[in-house]
C-alpha cells in the first residue's frame, strides 16, 4: 500500500518536475516561477483539493439525481449536459475567485511589494498568474473530463447491443452538420423589394418606415419557414467535399417545427421524401407522427444525393394546420465526421478557453480593485453577459422606452439614440463568446471541429481575453503598489 | 596594574571613508511625496522636498520617528511609489527600470512573503526571479538558511514562523542576489538581541565588501552601531544630514578611560586637570558595558553548554558570497566568536591598541605619571558573582527558544 502511494507520489513528482521544465523553457524562469507559486497556493490552499472533489462529486452525483425520458440517448444526453454545464459553472466561479484573489491578495497583503522590486517586469507578473489559473483549470478540466468520459464509455457497455449502437451513432460521435443555404439574404431582399412597390402605392411617414420594413420582413420571413395543410416543402443540402466520405453510410436528419395550431394528439404527421425522382435514388419514410418544438432525428438511407453531393429533401404536410419550419434550427443532415473521444477533448477545449477569459477578467479588475469589489465587478459584469436578453428586446424592439407588442409601435427616448448602437455593439462582443456551444454540441452528438476550436481561441482568448489582459498588464504596470497600507 | 589610558572613541568601521568613491548610487533631488483621496485632494506630505546621495560602499542611515517619511522614501527609492515632485536615481536610472532591480536587494519592514511557502522554497522562489541557475539557488539558499540560522526549520511555512523568524527570512530573500545595494527597513524589528547583532554584523561585513546600504529606522542604536552617514527626519522633512562622527562628535570635552587607579593616583590626575578646568566640569565614574555585550557573553556561555532550541538558531556564519569568499567556500566561522575580535565588532568592547593613535601622547604620559599623593577617588565596583548568577538567570529566559 505504502509502496504504491509512494509509487504514485513519485510519479505526480516527475510529472511536477517536467511541467515545471516545460513551462521554464516555454515562458522563461520568471514566469515559470510564478506559474509555480500559483500551483503551490491552490494546493496549500486546498482550492485544488476542494475544487476536485466538488466536480468529481458532480460527475457521479448527478446520474443519480437527474430525470430523463427512459432512454439510453436521453439518458446519455441529460448526462453530458447536467456534468458538463456544472463542470463549466463550478471551474468559471473558481477561477474567477482565484483569478480576483491571487493578485489583489497579493497586493493588499504587500507581498507583491518584496516581488515586484525584483527584475522582473510587471507585465510578467500578470501573465504568470494567468498562465497559472489556465494551467490549473486545464488539470481540473482534464480530472472532470476524464472522469465523465469514463462513465459514459462505463454505462453505455452496460446497454443491450442494440441501444449501444444507437448510442454510438447518435451521441458518442462526433456528426458533421449541413443545413440548408442560408436564406438571410434572400429574405432581405425580398423584404426590399416588396418595401419599395408598397412605398410607390403608399407612402410611409419617416418615423413609421423602420417599423414597415420589419413587418415585411417577418411576413417574407414566414413565408420561407410556413408549409401550408397539403403543401409539398423542399430543401437542398449541399453535401459539399463529405459527399465522398459518406458514400455508403446512412445519415441523420434532424429536425424540428412549430405549429400554428395545436391537435388533439399533441403531434403531426409528417412524411419525407429523399432525393429527386430520375435523377438520384428515392426513399419516402414510413408517415410519422411527431410533436412540435422538439428536435427529432431520423435515419436517412445512404447514397440518395446526386453527383455534386446536392442532397434534396422533401415535406408532404399532411395534417390540417399550417407547420413552420425555422430557417436556422428546422432542418439538418448529421454525418459521422470522427470519434467522440477526441471530439469531447476540442468540447472541453472550448470550456478550456472560457475559463481563460474569466481568468483575464478577474486578473484585470484585481489589477486596480481590492479582493471584494474585484469579485463583485467581474460577477456583475458576467451578470451582463448573462442577462443579453433585455439588452436583445431593446435592440430589437429599437428602443429602451415603452413597446406596444400589439401596435409593434415603440415609444422612443433621446438616449435610444447613444443606447441602442453601444447595446448593438454589446451584443456582438458578447456573441464572440457565447457563440460557441460546445455542451449542446457534445450532448447532440456534433462534431466539434479543430477549426472551431481554433475559432474559439482565437475570439474568446485572444480577441475578447486579450483587451482584458493588456489593459490588466498596463494597470498593474503603471499604479503604484504601496499605497494599501497608508501614508507611511 | 597597567597604567595605560586611553580616550575612548569608538570607531564603528575604521576603514569606511577609505573605501567611499564617489560613486553615487542612490540620488534624491527635491524629492515630495503627497497621498492623494479618491477624489485627488491632498491628504498627507509624507515627504517633503528631501535631498541627499548615497555614495558606494557607504551604510546610510535614515532615521526618525514612527511617521516621518523614512519608508515613504525607501519605497519611492524602490519604485513602489512615484514621486510628487523631484527626482530619483538609482544606479543613474529610474527606480523604475527593471534590470537595475537586479542589484538590489530589499527587506520591507513587516514579512511581506508567502505564507504558504517553506524558508527554502521562498529562497528558491525569489532565485527564480532573479534568473539564477539551479545550482546558485541551491547553495545561495543553504548558506542564508545556515546565516540567518533557519537551517533546521527550513522545511516548515513562512506563516508558522514567529516575527523574528520572519525577519531572518526576509533577511535572507533580500540577499539571494548578492545585491549592490542593500535596503533595510527596520531590519532589528522583532529580532531578539543575538539576531540584533548578526543583522549589525552582517551590514558591516557587507559594506566592508563595498556594498552599499541603506537602513531606515526609528532605532537610534542601530543607526548609531553601523551607520557612517545619516539623515533625520521629522514631518517628512530632512532635520540634520551628515557623518555621524561629526553629528555626535562633543569637540569641548574628552573622555578618558583606564584601568582602576589607586586612589592617590587618581588624586594626582584630578589635580592635574583642575589646573585648567573648574570643578564641577570634571567628572569620574566607573564605566559600564552596555546590556548588549552583556547579554551576548552570558549566551556564549549558555551556548558553550550546548543548549538547544527548535526556533531560530543564532545565525553560524555569513555567507561565503556575501563574504566576497567565493560561492562554495565553507566557513567555520562563528559570529558570535568574530564578534570577540575587535576588527569585527561594531562597538569598541576593550579599546586598546588598535584606537591608541588617537590618544595625545602627551597627555597620556601626564595621565601615567607615578602618583605623587593620593586623592580619595571612588573605586570601580567589584561585580559580586552571585549579582552575575542573577543576571544570567534574568537573561537566560530571553535566549529560551522561540515559538
Amino acid at each position: 500500500m505504502y509502496a504504491q502511494l509512494a509509487r504514485l507520489g513519485y510519479k505526480i513528482g516527475i510529472g511536477f518536475g517536467i511541467f515545471g521544465a516545460l513551462a521554464r523553457w516555454i515562458f522563461g524562469q520568471q514566469i515559470a516561477a510564478i506559474i509555480g507559486l500559483t500551483w503551490k497556493a491552490a494546493f496549500r490552499f486546498r482550492l485544488f483539493i476542494v475544487v476536485a472533489a466538488l466536480l468529481l462529486a458532480a460527475v457521479v452525483g448527478l446520474p443519480i439525481l437527474i430525470k430523463d425520458d427512459g432512454t439510453a440517448r436521453g439518458f446519455t444526453q441529460i448526462l453530458l449536459t447536467y456534468t458538463l454545464s456544472a463542470i463549466t459553472g463550478l471551474l468559471g466561479i473558481s477561477t474567477l475567485w482565484l483569478a480576483c484573489g491571487t493578485l489583489a491578495r497579493d497586493i493588499e497583503d504587500c507581498q507583491m511589494q518584496v516581488v515586484a522590486v525584483k527584475p522582473i517586469p510587471r507585465w510578467r507578473i500578470w501573465l504568470g498568474k494567468w498562465l497559472g489559473i489556465m494551467s490549473l483549470n486545464a488539470a481540473l478540466l482534464a480530472i472532470s473530463g476524464f472522469s465523465v468520459y469514463a462513465l459514459l464509455q462505463w454505462r453505455a457497455t452496460k446497454l443491450p447491443v442494440e441501444e449501444q449502437q444507437t448510442l454510438r451513432n447518435e451521441i458518442l460521435v462526433a456528426r458533421g452538420s449541413i443545413k440548408p443555404k442560408n436564406v438571410e439574404a434572400d429574405i432581405r431582399d425580398e423584404a426590399e423589394g416588396r418595401l419599395k412597390q408598397r412605398l410607390t402605392k403608399t407612402p410611409v411617414g419617416a418615423a413609421d418606415l423602420p417599423e414597415v420594413r420589419k413587418q415585411i420582413r417577418e411576413q417574407v420571413k414566414a413565408e420561407y419557414e410556413q408549409v401550408p395543410p397539403g403543401y409539398t416543402r423542399t430543401w437542398e443540402l449541399d453535401l459539399g467535399l463529405a459527399k465522398d466520405k459518406v458514400r455508403n453510410r446512412p445519415l441523420q436528419m434532424r429536425v424540428k417545427f412549430q405549429s400554428a395550431d395545436k391537435s388533439a394528439s399533441g403531434t403531426f404527421e409528417a412524411m419525407w421524401q429523399f432525393g429527386v425522382p430520375r435523377k438520384t435514388r428515392i426513399a419516402r419514410s414510413q408517415p410519422m407522427s411527431l410533436s412540435p418544438e422538439t428536435f427529432h432525428e431520423f435515419e436517412i438511407p445512404e447514397n440518395l444525393y446526386d453527383e455534386n453531393g446536392i442532397l434534396t429533401v422533401s415535406f408532404l404536410n399532411a395534417n390540417n394546420t399550417t407547420l413552420i419550419f425555422p430557417v436556422d434550427e428546422g432542418i439538418e443532415v448529421l454525418y459521422p465526421q470522427g470519434s467522440f473521444g477526441p471530439n469531447f477533448a476540442r468540447g472541453l477545449g472550448v470550456i478550456f478557453c472560457w475559463m481563460a477569459l474569466l481568468g483575464a477578467l478577474g486578473l484585470f479588475a484585481a489589477s486596480f480593485l481590492s479582493f471584494p469589489v474585484a469579485a463583485f465587478f467581474a460577477v456583475g459584469l458576467l451578470a451582463v453577459v448573462f442577462s443579453t436578453k433585455t439588452i436583445e428586446s431593446a435592440v430589437t424592439e429599437g428602443t429602451l422606452g415603452h413597446f406596444n407588442a400589439e401596435t409593434g409601435q415603440a415609444g422612443r427616448l433621446p438616449i435610444d439614440v447613444v443606447a441602442i448602437p453601444v447595446f448593438k455593439g454589446i451584443l456582438q462582443v458578447i456573441q464572440l463568446a457565447k457563440g460557441f456551444s460546445p455542451v449542446d454540441s457534445l450532448s447532440t452528438g456534433r462534431s466539434i471541429t479543430w477549426s472551431e476550436l481554433a475559432q474559439a481561441f482565437g475570439e474568446i482568448v485572444l480577441i475578447l481575453g486579450g483587451p482584458f489582459a493588456l489593459m490588466g498588464m498596463g494597470i498593474l504596470t503603471r499604479r503604484e503598489l504601496a499605497t494599501a497600507q497608508g501614508t507611511q | 596594574m597597567s597604567a595605560t589610558a586611553v580616550i575612548e572613541q569608538i570607531e564603528k568601521r575604521a576603514p569606511a571613508d577609505t573605501k567611499q568613491t564617489s560613486e553615487v548610487v542612490v540620488s534624491v533631488r527635491g524629492l515630495t511625496k503627497v497621498f492623494k483621496d479618491f477624489w485627488n485632494r491632498p491628504k498627507a506630505r509624507a515627504v517633503d522636498n528631501v535631498d541627499f546621495e548615497v555614495r558606494k560602499g557607504e551604510v546610510f542611515g535614515l532615521l526618525g520617528p514612527n511617521g516621518s517619511g523614512k519608508s515613504t522614501t525607501v519605497k519611492l527609492i524602490l519604485g513602489l511609489l512615484y514621486p510628487t515632485k523631484g527626482h530619483i536615481e538609482v544606479f543613474d536610472h529610474s527606480p523604475r527600470h527593471v534590470a537595475t532591480k537586479a542589484r538590489i536587494g530589499y527587506l520591507p519592514e513587516e514579512s511581506y512573503l508567502y505564507r504558504y511557502l517553506n524558508s527554502r522554497e521562498t529562497l528558491d522562489f525569489f532565485g527564480n526571479l532573479f534568473e539564477l541557475p539551479k545550482a546558485d539557488r541551491e547553495n545561495r539558499a543553504e548558506q542564508l538558511l545556515e546565516m540567518v540560522g533557519l537551517s533546521q526549520t527550513q522545511l516548515r511555512a513562512v506563516g508558522e514562523f514567529s516575527k523574528g523568524m520572519q525577519r531572518r527570512i526576509g533577511l535572507a530573500q533580500a540577499l539571494i542576489n548578492d545585491p549592490d545595494l542593500v535596503i533595510l527597513d527596520e531590519p532589528t524589528s522583532g529580532l531578539d538581541p543575538i539576531g540584533c547583532r548578526e543583522v549589525k554584523d552582517l551590514i558591516l561585513a557587507l559594506a566592508r565588501r563595498g556594498k552599499t546600504v541603506i537602513l531606515s529606522s526609528h532605532l537610534l542604536s542601530d543607526v548609531e552601531d553601523v551607520c557612517d552617514r545619516v539623515v533625520i527626519y521629522y514631518g517628512g522633512r530632512i532635520q540634520a544630514m551628515g557623518q555621524l562622527k561629526d553629528l555626535l562628535a562633543r569637540p569641548d570635552a574628552i573622555r578618558i578611560t583606564s584601568p582602576a587607579l589607586p586612589r592617590e593616583t587618581m588624586e594626582r590626575v584630578l589635580e592635574l586637570i583642575r589646573k585648567d578646568v573648574a570643578d564641577d566640569k570634571v567628572r569620574v565614574e566607573t564605566p559600564t558595558q552596555n546590556l548588549e555585550n552583556y547579554f551576548l557573553e552570558v549566551v556564549r556561555k549558555a551556548r558553550q553548554a550546548a543548549a538547544e532550541t527548535s526556533g531560530a538558531t543564532s545565525g553560524a556564519t555569513v555567507a561565503a558570497y556575501l563574504r566576497g569568499d567565493g560561492e562554495t567556500k565553507p566557513s567555520g566561522e562563528k559570529i558570535l566568536e568574530r564578534l570577540t575580535m575587535p576588527a569585527a565588532s561594531p562597538i569598541a568592547q576593550k579599546p586598546e591598541p588598535a584606537l591608541a593613535e588617537t590618544v595625545d601622547q602627551s597627555r597620556l604620559e601626564a595621565l601615567t605619571k607615578a602618583p605623587e599623593t593620593t586623592p580619595a577617588v571612588t573605586k570601580p565596583k567589584a561585580e559580586k558573582p552571585e549579582e552575575l548568577e542573577k543576571a544570567n538567570e534574568k537573561l537566560a529566559g530571553l535566549v529560551k527558544p522561540k515559538e
